[in-house]
This record gives structure tokens, sequence and C-alpha cells, in this order.
């Protein structure tokens, strides 16, 4: 089902971020932002948060102890050799190894992950809401698809107050943010 | 923060946001000019020359090089540890400034991490090929195999190299095409001809630049950079290894491993400026690499080139003070004097002294003096690769195996072959992908400018 958005362009970071807090005032549902580099005050103010790091920091932990395990398992319990008259077990020159893997663990777990929650990946849908948004502007999407009728001219006087240099309503198919 | 008077402005002439997306796609957006076409040829000539010399090593077997009984590792060596000291600009340039903020990389660190991608794939080529049969270079991935299952030499620094080297380049080249994504996009919504807004449509990966793609882009980027940065130290760690571990007079020594990470950081980073140099002299972007920016580079040569210069006197002094006849014999009679006085001293010139011009501004801001020192560092460090790989190995403790060395025709042919490989990759890359990551300019560019005073 096609859905329409009303999508304020901006060319100036401060008047964008500070229609966000107006939109928001008002209790407007903001569909998504977009803007061609990160903004921070926008993490704050639409309240996105990463979990990648626990996320990277539990792909850490898997990475060592099942390198661990496997150099273990390979050195002391499948084929025992002895090397140089050093133990099976050499733990301390199997620490180079596991920080190796360890680090490819994590980045390429991490990378996955970054993919799969972002829905990035190759053959993706290209279609945005403005191409601008990869240029130089800040775009603002608000989802009027609410019972209100008069929402939408609201958000569209919001924006227009704010200094937005355009104002356009769109439908999208599906769209994912 | 970040003093304008004292640094003056990251990027020179009050760009606007369009105006950068503009000036970086440009080059890849109009044909290159005849010195491109030139420049390739030549570099697939050598390329093709390399694969001439990599088939005839491989059809032959090493014999075709200039090693011996004695002298087991030749130039491959050399250029193999050369290469992964250039390979280090990439992540030193992007992660240990990305950490420690130094907000001048983002107009370098794309180019530096191409050069690192390009410069590990030219520096994998040669162990691969050293292995004799290159067939059965598989052998090393401790996989559940039918030979027992026999299984690798996890306390042995040849499998620590190889795990090292091998994760290397596919973490770099993940960092940098991650940095690339929000840059795909961007060339996605300019290009104007179908193909080319499918291809990069496809390798953007439908970028879109929401507020929810960018956090988990930059908290991804800071993990990548925060774990990736062990690398910078490990790699060529582990790298020294290979050779610190072993018994030869002038390699069982303890100061290899921080003497080869600064080594290979001083490689990276004078190849970086060698590249810089040309790049922003080709297409003119003097306002986003400014006469700042190559300040910043010398400066750390210098600095970088100090500690060389310490780590040499170093190992003389070890070599002395320890009382080891051998040790004393490799570093006096046999790189100070003797056979190798030209390779000793050549590095000592090249990497310890020359490098000391760059304490004066005119030659700071000269670009002829910063490609032609650039270029002499990078020889220097070739100069002192050769020193410890082959002095070390001709005269040993018995003077029954000592032997000569000199690399043959076949030897040449792949180092030229690896070099061709890099300068096709990093032309294609000026070509075919955004030079400087854009969207960080974009969040850089109102820095040290004016209108924020």
């Amino acid at each position: 089902m096609a859905r329409t958005y009303k999508i304020g362009i901006f060319d100036d970071e401060g008047k964008f971020v500070s229609t966000i807090k107006s939109l928001q005032e008002q209790k407007f549902l903001i569909f998504d932002v977009f803007t061609p580099y990160p903004v921070h005050e926008v993490f704050h103010l639409l309240k996105r948060k990463s979990r990648l790091p626990t996320a990277a920091y539990i792909f850490g932990l898997f990475g060592i102890i099942a390198t661990m395990a496997f150099l273990y398992y390979t050195s002391v319990i499948d084929w025992p050799l002895v090397y140089g008259g050093k133990p099976f077990n050499s733990f301390p020159s199997f620490i180079v190894v596991t920080i190796v893997v360890t680090i490819f663990t994590v980045t390429i777990a991490s990378l996955a992950l970054f993919s799969a929650r972002s829905k990035l990946f190759p053959g993706r849908d290209n279609t945005i809401f403005d191409i601008r948004a990869t240029d130089d502007k800040f775009i603002i999407v608000v989802d009027t698809n609410i019972p209100d009728i008069s929402a939408a001219g609201k958000a569209e006087n919001i924006m227009e107050e704010n200094g937005a240099i355009e104002v356009i309503d769109k439908e999208f198919e599906n769209v994912k943010a | 923060m970040y003093n304008r008077k004292i640094r003056g402005p990251l990027i020179e002439g009050n760009k606007s946001l369009g105006q950068i997306t503009k000036e970086i796609a440009s080059p890849m957006e109009m044909r290159p000019g005849l010195w491109w076409y030139i420049a390739f040829v030549l570099s697939s000539v050598a390329t093709v020359f390399g694969f001439y010399a990599i088939y005839v090593t491989v059809y032959k077997g090493i014999g075709a090089w200039g090693v011996n009984n004695s002298v087991a590792w030749g130039w491959e060596i050399v250029n193999f540890v050369w290469w992964i000291g250039i390979g280090h600009a990439g992540t030193a340039f992007s992660i240990f400034l990305l950490i420690l903020r130094q907000k001048w990389r983002t107009s370098i660190n794309r180019a530096a991490e191409a050069m690192t991608v390009f410069a590990v794939m030219c520096a994998a080529i040669f162990p691969a090929l050293h292995m004799g049969r290159v067939w059965d270079a598989f052998y090393i991935f401790p996989y559940p195999n039918t030979r027992g299952p026999l299984w690798v030499n996890f306390n042995s620094p040849l499998f620590w190299d190889f795990t090292a080297i091998t994760a290397y380049l596919l973490i770099s080249a993940s960092f940098w095409y991650l940095g690339m994504l929000p840059d795909l996009g961007t060339v996605r919504d300019r290009a104007t001809s179908k193909l080319k807004k499918a291809i990069y449509g496809l390798f953007s990966l439908g970028w879109t630049g929401s507020s929810r793609q960018w956090i988990r882009f930059e908290s991804l980027s800071f993990i990548l950079g925060g774990i990736a940065a062990v690398l910078v130290v490990s790699v060529h760690s582990i790298v020294s290894t290979d050779f610190a571990v072993g018994i030869e007079p002038g390699w069982h020594t303890t100061i290899f491993p921080p003497f080869f990470v600064v080594g290979a950081i001083f490689s990276g980073f004078a190849m970086v400026m060698t590249l810089m140099v040309l790049i922003r002299k080709i297409y003119k972007l003097t306002n986003y690499i400014t006469d700042n920016h190559m300040d910043a580079i010398a400066r750390i040569l210098i600095f970088i080139s100090l500690i060389m210069g310490t780590a040499y006197l170093t190992e003389i002094f070890i070599s002395w003070y320890s009382g080891n006849e051998y040790e004393f014999f490799a570093i006096f009679r046999n790189r100070i004097t003797g056979d190798y006085t030209l390779q000793f001293w050549g590095m000592i010139v090249c990497n310890a002294l020359i490098p000391q011009l760059f304490w004066f501004r005119k030659i700071r801001r000269n670009w002829v003096g910063l490609l032609l020192i650039s270029l002499i560092i990078n020889l220097g460090m070739w100069l002192e690769r050769y020193n410890i790989v082959v002095t070390s190995l001709s005269k040993d403790f018995l003077p029954s195996s000592w032997a000569s060395y000199s690399p043959t025709v076949i030897d040449i042919g792949v180092f030229v072959g690896t070099i061709g490989l890099f300068a096709t990759g990093v032309l294609l890359f000026m070509r075919y992908i955004p030079m400087m990551a854009i969207s960080e300019l974009k969040s850089v560019a109102h820095i040290g400018n004016k209108k924020e005073d």
C-alpha cells in the first residue's frame, strides 16, 4: 500500500535541527531524517541508539574463547607434538594467533550485523526520499498517514516557518528508513 | 580545541557542502587526462612483466631467483617486508589519527587506506611464491584435513605472520569499504548514466543517509577503528618475529618489534606523502590537502626519522656492549664495513639524515622537496630491509657457509611487477572511487573557518 510522506528539505544544519525540535513539541511522528553527514544532535533528539558496541564485545569474547579452545584442541588433544621442548599447551605463544583471530572475528561479525540491522546489502532497492540528501541537503520525513487530516498541513507550516527551502509530498510503497 | 590562528582552516576556501561533493566527485565524472592513460599503460606493462616473472618462478621453482643455501631469503622477503611496511600507512593514518581525533586526516585517509589494501596485496604475493610449491599454499590453513589431521605449528612466527597478514588484508579492505558506503551513495545519486547508477547502486548497498544508518555507521567505524588499532602495532611486530626468533646474528635482538613497527609507519607515511603530493598537484585539490596537511605529515616524518636513527645507534651500541662476537661481526664487519657498506650507509643517509631537512619550513612547503624526500625515505626503507635480510644470512657463524647474494632478472621482475600492480590499483582508485571521504569532509568543513570565530 502506498503511503504519503511529507518531506521537508533544509540547507542549513541549525534550521534543520530546530525544526525537528518544534515538530517533536507538536507530537508529530518523524519517520526519519536524512543527512549528508552524521549530525549528533539528531541522534539525541530522535533517541537513536546503537547496540553494536555491546554486540562487538560479545563477538570478541566468543572469538577469544573459540580460538583458545581450537588451539588447545589441536595442540593438546587431537595431535600433540613437541615443538622445541615446549609444553603442548604453550599458552604464551598462542596469544598472538588469538589476538589476530579475535580482531578478525569482531570485524567480520560486526560488519555482518551492521549489514543486517541497517538493511544494507547488495541489490537493495536504491530509491530514497530525496537524492539531495546524499549531496548537501538535510531532509526530514514526517509520516502523515494519521487519522487527523489537518495534521499534514500543520507539519508543512512548521517546516516552512523554520526555514525549509522546500516542502513536498511523496508517495512510497514499503519504503525503509 | 582547534586553534585556527595556529593551524589555519582545515579546508580552505569556505566550501559549501554542494561544492565539496562536486569537487571531489569531479575527477570520476570527467575523462582522465592523457597522463592517466600513459601511466596506466606503463603500470600494466610492469604488471605483465611481473606476471611473466611469477610464471617462471612457478614453472622452474625458486632456483630462478638469486637465493642460495646460505642466503635463502633474498629480494622476495625484502620486498615483502617493504610492502607490508607501506601497507601500514592506511591504518596508521585512519585509525591512529581517528583515535587521537586528528581531524586533518579526513582528506587523506581514503587514499591512504586504498594504498594499504594494494600494498598488502602486493606483499602477500611474495610469501606465497616463496613456499616454492605455490599450489600447495592452502596447506597453511588449519583445517581438518586428510593428512592426519596434521595441524600447522601454532608456535611458529611464520604461521603468525600468515594469520596477521590475511587478517590485516581483509580487515583493512572492510574498513576501507565501510568508509566508502556514504560516498558511493553520493556518487550513485549524482550518476547520469544508467549503467553507472546500477553499478554504484550495487556497491553502495542502498545507502540512504538516514539517522538509523548513520548512528550504526559511526559506531561501527569506531569499533573497527579501535580494534584494528591493535593491528597497526601487531602486524609488523609479528613480521619482525620472523627474524627475531631466529638465531642469526643481527636478527636475534629484542629491539626488533618496535623497530619494525616504527619503520613501517615511517615508510607508510612517506608513501602517503608521495601520493598526496601528486594527487593535489594533478587534481588541483590544494584546498582540501592544504600546505598545512603536508606540513603535518613532514613533521611526523622528522619525528619518526629521529626514532629510526636512535634505533640504528642502539643496534650498533648493543652489538658492541653485549660482548657477543658474532653480533659484533654482523654489525661492524658486515654492515658498517665490508661487502654491504653501500646498503648500510645508504640506509643511514636516507632514513636518518636526509629527512632532517624537514626541519626547514621552506622544504616542508615545497612540493618538489616533499616528493623527493618521500621517495628517498622509501628507498632507504628498502635498503634497511635488504640490510637485515641479506647481510645476516650471507655471513653467519661458520665461514664455510658464507655466500654472497645478487638478484636475478626474475627477482627484479617480480618486484617490478608488484610496483606495477600497486600503481595500477592506485590509478583505478583515482578514476572510479571518490579519492577523499566526502561525507567526512562535509562534517569538518566548518572547522577553523572564519565564520566560526
